[in-house]
């Protein structure tokens, strides 16, 4: 049939579709070569215990792994019974209640679990306890720098965007201004941010925060667990809103001018136009920012590295440092598939958005 | 005089607003360019002064005597310079013929460009190295060629939109005279998409200048091959034993203040290509 329809193609036709074919051929072999058949050793060594530069012979494991990386249990902590009272011990310096350790309760075979964390629910304790908890750990810290850096980048980009986008002088200016964190380099913005970040009052936001009476000029924002993810989130949403914005605003220019007038006509104030409005009209904009973002915080790698390097990991930092620090290709490749699979099912949802018009 | 009170009010907090969003845009280099010029003793200085005492060029001597940086200030070029380029060659054909062609398999071809343009680079980072370590690639051909994982899919899909808009009668008049579809390719339509390809190029460069995960991981294998982000991410002084964070935020103004420049000079076009990159097909 395919043959019955060439037949029927002119001559002129013919030799378009031929030099169409030839002239995307390089573009086809650069992505084979550098992308999809590296993907295809990736997946492969995924399956498999290769350790680069090393003699051991490469087997077969299959999804090893996967199971390595991804195994979790959740186990209950039994409380430790202070002997002479019969009751739970307590803790004379916290006052807290005593119980047994981790360790004692998560099991080692045929894979050691370590604790991850611990939480209490309905009176009871329990620990999560994982093989590769630093995965565990990377999945759970890139869900939460995704989710909460995004929103705020949209939230903020929004604001930029419809400020802007009004009418005022040195607005040119402003636009321009707004290029600026974009165009620092990620690691630079990253020692920046580490710089400002520092220990001490020799860092800017120590000072910062003890001018408006916020801790004692010590904090030491990139040690400490819990301010760390805060601090990479500000390091990306500083340098990332600028991008929503602009994405954003590209969205607001679309929005004919008529309609707000129209609106103001009728008595609607700036506040219902932007509900009635802006916010209906710019929601494909919208969406198609979340999603754009969402897909480049899931592999974040630069920030985590070089503020965090190995006391805590991204999931693509972890994976990168699993390959250059222990040379495990097998551990490496598998948490690279993992991180492909989650980003895929993202892009196919974008790409569902966009669409592709061929003529 | 009640409307009128709450109009100047209005004005008042918007440009607040106004000051308060340039500040905290602009703020963080500030403080990068106002570091750089500080003395070792006053970086160490508690609280942090918000203007240097003495300002002094130490820290950009320091910096352009770091033969470290300095080198990777050389391979950043030629690697950025390199992939740009043959991004530019390769993505003008192909988009040429997604934009202006007929043929089978157009829509498929599309959707696979656009897929790519979201490629995650971790998801082959491994593959890669295995190779560059096997056939002993040197690393900076191996970011050349590698960079084209998100150099090209972008060219490639903004170009393309770009060529689909130039109208279609100047392929046909050209086709009357006798021009085949490549010649008209390259000495008609070619020039008319150049301001396409400048922004398409300079994107193209700063990702590339941009990158740190690949040129981390490559060059392992030769330190002489790091790039600026690598070097900088790196970077140790010559004489102290802390880091440096003076010669490091001199580092950063040196590589920063170019790209602001181009930044400033091509403000338009640049956010054209951004969004057409991400917004429109």
């Amino acid at each position: 049939m395919a043959r019955a329809k060439k037949r029927g193609m002119s001559e002129v036709a013919k030799k378009e579709e031929r030099l169409a074919l030839l002239m995307l051929l390089p573009s086809f072999f650069v992505i084979v070569v550098i992308a999809i058949y590296p993907l295809f050793t990736v997946f492969r060594d995924s399956l498999t215990n290769k350790i680069f530069a090393s003699n051991q012979p490469v087997e077969f494991v299959g999804l090893s792994n996967y199971a390595q990386l991804l195994s979790v249990t959740i186990k209950e902590l039994p409380p430790v019974i202070d002997e002479t009272t019969g009751q739970q011990a307590i803790d004379d310096k916290s006052g807290e209640p005593v119980y047994e350790r981790a360790i004692t309760v998560l099991p080692r075979e045929p894979q050691r679990f370590r604790e991850v964390s611990q939480f209490s629910l309905l009176g009871k304790r329990y620990v999560i306890g994982a093989t590769e908890r630093d995965f565990i750990r990377a999945i759970v810290d890139t869900l939460i720098f995704t989710v909460v850096s995004v929103v705020l980048e949209t939230l903020l980009g929004l604001i930029i965007a419809l400020v802007v986008n009004s009418n005022f002088r040195g607005r040119g200016f402003m636009r321009a201004s707004m290029l600026v964190p974009w165009a620092i380099i990620t690691v630079v913005s990253a020692r920046m941010w580490q710089w400002m970040l520092g220990p001490t009052r020799t860092g800017l936001v120590n000072v910062v925060l003890q001018i408006v009476g916020i801790g004692d000029g010590q904090i030491a924002f990139l040690r400490m667990s819990e301010y760390q993810l805060p601090a990479i989130i500000a390091v990306d949403v500083w340098k990332t809103t600028p991008f929503m914005a602009l994405l954003l605003l590209a969205g607001l220019q679309l929005i004919p001018n008529d309609l707000y007038k129209a609106a103001a006509v009728d008595g609607a104030n700036k506040v219902r136009q932007f509900f009635a409005i802006t916010l209906p009209l710019l929601r494909p904009a919208i969406a198609v920012a979340l999603v754009f973002r969402t897909l480049d915080a899931l592999r974040v790698f630069d920030v985590f590295q070089v503020m965090l390097s190995r006391t805590r990991y991204s999931m693509a930092s972890f994976a990168q440092d699993q390959l250059i620090q222990y040379q495990n290709a097998g551990i490496s490749s598998a948490a690279s598939v993992f991180i492909f699979l989650l980003i895929f099912v993202f892009a196919l949802l974008y790409i569902r958005m966009l669409g592709v018009e061929a003529e | 005089m009640n409307k009128g009170l709450q109009y100047t009010i209005g004005r008042v907090l918007f440009w607040l607003l106004i000051i308060l969003i340039f500040v905290y845009l602009v703020f963080p280099f500030y403080w990068a360019l106002n570091s750089s010029f500080k003395t070792e003793s006053e970086l160490q200085r508690t609280p942090a002064t918000f203007v240097p005492d003495n300002p002094t060029l130490q820290n950009y001597r320091a910096v352009f005597h770091n033969v470290n940086f300095m080198r990777g200030l050389l391979n950043s070029v030629i690697v950025a310079t390199c992939t740009t380029l043959l991004a530019l060659v390769i993505g003008s054909f192909g988009a040429f013929a997604l934009g202006k062609l007929r043929f089978r398999g157009k829509t498929l071809s599309l959707y696979l460009i656009l897929a790519m343009t979201m490629f995650p680079s971790i998801a082959v980072l491994s593959g890669l190295y295995a190779v560059i370590t096997k056939f002993h690639v040197h690393p900076i051909l191996a970011m050349i060629l590698s960079y084209m994982i998100f150099t090209l899919p972008f060219t490639v899909w903004v170009l393309t939109s770009f060529f689909k808009d130039l109208p279609m009668e100047i392929m046909r008049s050209a086709q009357v005279d006798g021009a085949t579809p490549f010649q008209t390719f390259y000495r008609i339509l070619l020039p008319l998409t150049l301001p396409a390809l400048v922004t398409t190029g300079l994107l193209a460069f700063i990702a590339a200048w941009n990158e740190y995960l690949f040129a981390l991981t490559f060059t392992t294998i030769d330190p002489s091959s790091r790039t600026v982000p690598v070097a900088i991410a790196l970077f140790t002084g010559q004489v102290s034993h802390q880091e440096p964070f003076g010669e490091i935020m001199a580092a950063a103004v040196i590589v920063t203040i170019p790209l602001v420049i181009l930044v400033f000079i091509f403000q338009q076009k640049i956010v054209a290509g951004l969004t057409a990159g991400a917004v429109k097909g």
